[in-house]
């Protein structure tokens, strides 16, 4: 937690503990809704009501703490990357949503193969061979040896793949 | 003699081709594992848990534990030729082990860390084997009020000793025990923070919330990274010169102690023995300027103590049931997963399955050892590997770990929120550890406190009562304070978060 540091990891931990208390807060109203005690004991909202609680007030104490903080004049470390690495690494996160909305319609093979040519392609490697050899065995041949093999199971989607 | 009997056992069933073949490869993935930045154990066990589920319990986790130490071995790679740790432990490994590797001694340090290692693993073992049978026994003892105290202190020190902020390590801690609240209330049978979606009636899956902490957040972070210059060593001439072998022997002891002892200590994490036994040999040294420099011993003592460390780790776990850093308790995730709680029970109920394991431990540092010397040079070119191709494996490992546990979709969407959580956390240095261990311990000590609050029919002082549960609470709180007031020397403070 910066107690002196550069204004990006300042303003970092301050959204961190608004989203931290985005959690807690409705997590503690959500809580009271459960029974804090019944006949055995506590209830089910015991243990949740005190740990939102004191979450909740902790990280109202942190979001002080580094409000207070003073913030160093011209020490910003590189918090957010380069433009390029960003649309990289956003390029990577839209392909996994993708996977994800498809894996079950298409299957794992139809799936994943355009998906390791998309990730590869979006991380920069231009061998087409390589791409090839590699988006057909992370497809095809990494389903064969979890599903015939390991017997973990893949699912199977439009035409039978 | 009831020990021995059991670890023959042990080593009888370990012994088995089927197993043997299941270490070798936990040995293989785990050194792979290692030996690509970016890419730590925690992570790594984690997206290989698929590989294990139609495996039989004794074989999952003998190539589970495999998976790990292979890990701890394969990171000295990375930091000594390209000076990047291929896992944290190893951050201590890339100040001598890099300057041995410019000096052209890079086999020589490779060989000797292998041999640390090998030694740490194997005395922390035998010291494992004479260990956990009475602890477990005294756990036995433990009843849920013991039980609670117990899970927090293990809590209370991983938040204390596990980063720069106390507040940060608690509140993340707390988030995590939120988390593991979610789904079917397990005393009551009602739904808690469900929000309608059926999906989350079992709760969130430790699996898929890990790897995206660790596996798609570092994949991400790796994105930004430079790629490193691979150092162009001697990798031919492993064995150490005579001079060395005399510097390295006592380094390697003391490690193998450092290493051990705070392996113990639930909280402490990889980092802090290999820091510790680095400086301790530095401050033993007559010649502590060559430290920095190319030493030998600061290759040897950390990489002992690396080991050591991380077979000691699994005592708290085997006989208490508490993970001392995330990937103890990825592993102990991948023991549930397989219908098991590591804890005193388990010695009782399974001793077939934890001597095998155990004795498993023996033969994955010999395969580890065999694995390290004559192949260096193959572990090496995999440093050659490019990033997108590593990258892709992950998260193709990733995608199936986090659907095939549940054959959920849902799953994926969780560990890819993880994952963009992760990376934010990581880039503000915001603790991770309390929060995955909070989420693996959340469901046992909320049974705990149930149960003792229920034994007591909601009277607080059972806790207050007995006298090793008061003794545990106090040394919680002794934990607490201490790191509130930053009792813990600044540099092992920072060495944990590093």
């Amino acid at each position: 937690m910066p107690t002196s540091g550069s204004k990006a990891l300042k303003l970092g931990w301050q959204v961190a503990c608004l989203c931290l208390l985005g959690i807690f807060v409705p997590a503690l109203v959500t809580s009271l809704g459960y029974s804090l005690t019944d006949a055995l004991g506590p209830g089910p909202g015991f243990f949740p009501f005190w740990l939102s609680l004191i979450g909740a007030v902790l990280s109202v104490a942190i979001l002080v703490q580094v409000t207070l903080a003073k913030a160093a004049e011209g020490t910003a470390i590189g918090l957010a990357p380069d433009r390029r690495m960003a649309l990289q690494a956003i390029g990577v996160l839209i392909a996994l949503t993708a996977a994800a909305v498809l894996f079950e319609p298409l299957g794992y093979r139809l799936t994943m193969l355009p998906f390791i040519v998309g990730v590869l392609l979006i991380l920069g490697a231009r061998s087409p061979i390589a791409i090839a050899l590699t988006a057909l065995a992370g497809s095809f041949g990494v389903f064969h040896v979890f599903y015939h093999w390991l017997k973990v199971p893949l699912p199977i989607g439009a035409f039978g793949m | 003699m009831d020990t021995l009997a059991h670890l023959m056992a042990g080593l009888t069933a370990a012994l088995s081709l089927q197993n043997l073949a299941f270490a070798l490869i936990g040995c293989v993935l785990g050194t792979l594992i290692g030996v690509l930045p970016g890419l730590g154990p925690a992570a790594g066990t984690a997206i290989l848990i698929p590989l294990t589920f139609k495996l039989d319990p004794t074989g999952a986790l003998i190539m589970l534990s495999a998976i790990y130490y292979g890990a701890m071995y394969g990171g000295t790679v990375t930091s000594v030729l390209i000076n990047v740790p291929g896992e944290a432990a190893s951050v201590i490994t890339c100040i001598d082990g890099h300057q041995m590797a410019k000096q052209g001694r890079g086999g020589t340090a490779l060989a000797i860390a292998a041999i640390g290692s090998f030694v740490g693993g194997i005395v922390a073992t035998i010291a494992l084997v004479v260990v956990a049978p009475p602890l477990a026994q005294v756990a036995l003892k433990f009843g849920p009020p013991e039980f609670f105290a117990l899970m927090l202190v293990g809590l209370c020190l991983i938040t204390g000793l596990g980063g720069r902020s106390l507040l940060a390590g608690l509140t993340m801690a707390i988030l995590g025990l939120l988390i593991a609240m979610v789904g079917i209330d397990p005393v009551r049978g009602a739904p808690r923070f469900t929000l309608g979606i059926p999906s989350l009636y079992d709760g969130l899956g430790f699996i898929p919330v890990v790897m995206g902490l660790f596996g798609v957040a570092e994949i991400l972070l790796g994105i930004e990274q430079p790629r490193h210059q691979v150092i162009k060593t001697d990798l031919a001439s492993l064995l150490p010169s005579r001079e060395e072998w005399r510097r390295s022997i006592g380094a390697i002891g003391r490690g193998t102690g450092i290493g051990f002892f705070l392996g113990l200590i639930p909280g402490v994490g990889a980092i802090i023995p290999t820091f510790v036994a680095y400086v301790f040999e530095k401050r033993l040294s007559k010649t502590p300027e060559r430290f920095g420099h190319g030493a030998i011993e600061g290759v040897a003592a950390p990489e002992s103590a690396n080991n050591a460390y991380a077979n000691a780790a699994m005592i708290p776990l085997l006989t208490l049931g508490i993970p001392s850093s995330p990937t103890i308790a990825v592993l102990m995730g991948a023991f549930i997963i397989n219908g098991l709680t590591p804890g005193p029970f388990l010695f009782q109920e399974r001793p077939d399955l934890v001597w095998a394991v155990i004795a498993s431990f023996f033969l994955g540092n010999i395969l580890l050892l065999v694995l390290n010397l004559p192949f260096v040079g193959l572990w090496a070119r995999i440093l050659y590997l490019p990033y997108p191709y590593v990258c892709v494996g992950t998260l193709l490992f990733c995608v199936i770990g986090a659907y095939s546990l549940q054959q959920n979709v849902f799953d994926i969407g969780v560990m890819i929120a993880c994952g963009i959580i992760g990376y934010g956390m990581r880039k503000i240095d915001m603790p991770i550890a309390p929060l995955v261990l909070g989420l693996i311990l959340g469901p046992f000590l909320e049974k705990s406190l149930r149960t003792s609050l229920e034994m007591s029919a909601g009277d607080f002082s059972i806790f207050f009562t007995r006298p090793l549960c008061l003794t545990l609470l106090v040394l919680a709180g002794i934990v607490l304070v201490a790191s509130a007031l930053r009792l813990p020397p600044r540099e092992l403070r920072e060495a944990s978060t590093t």
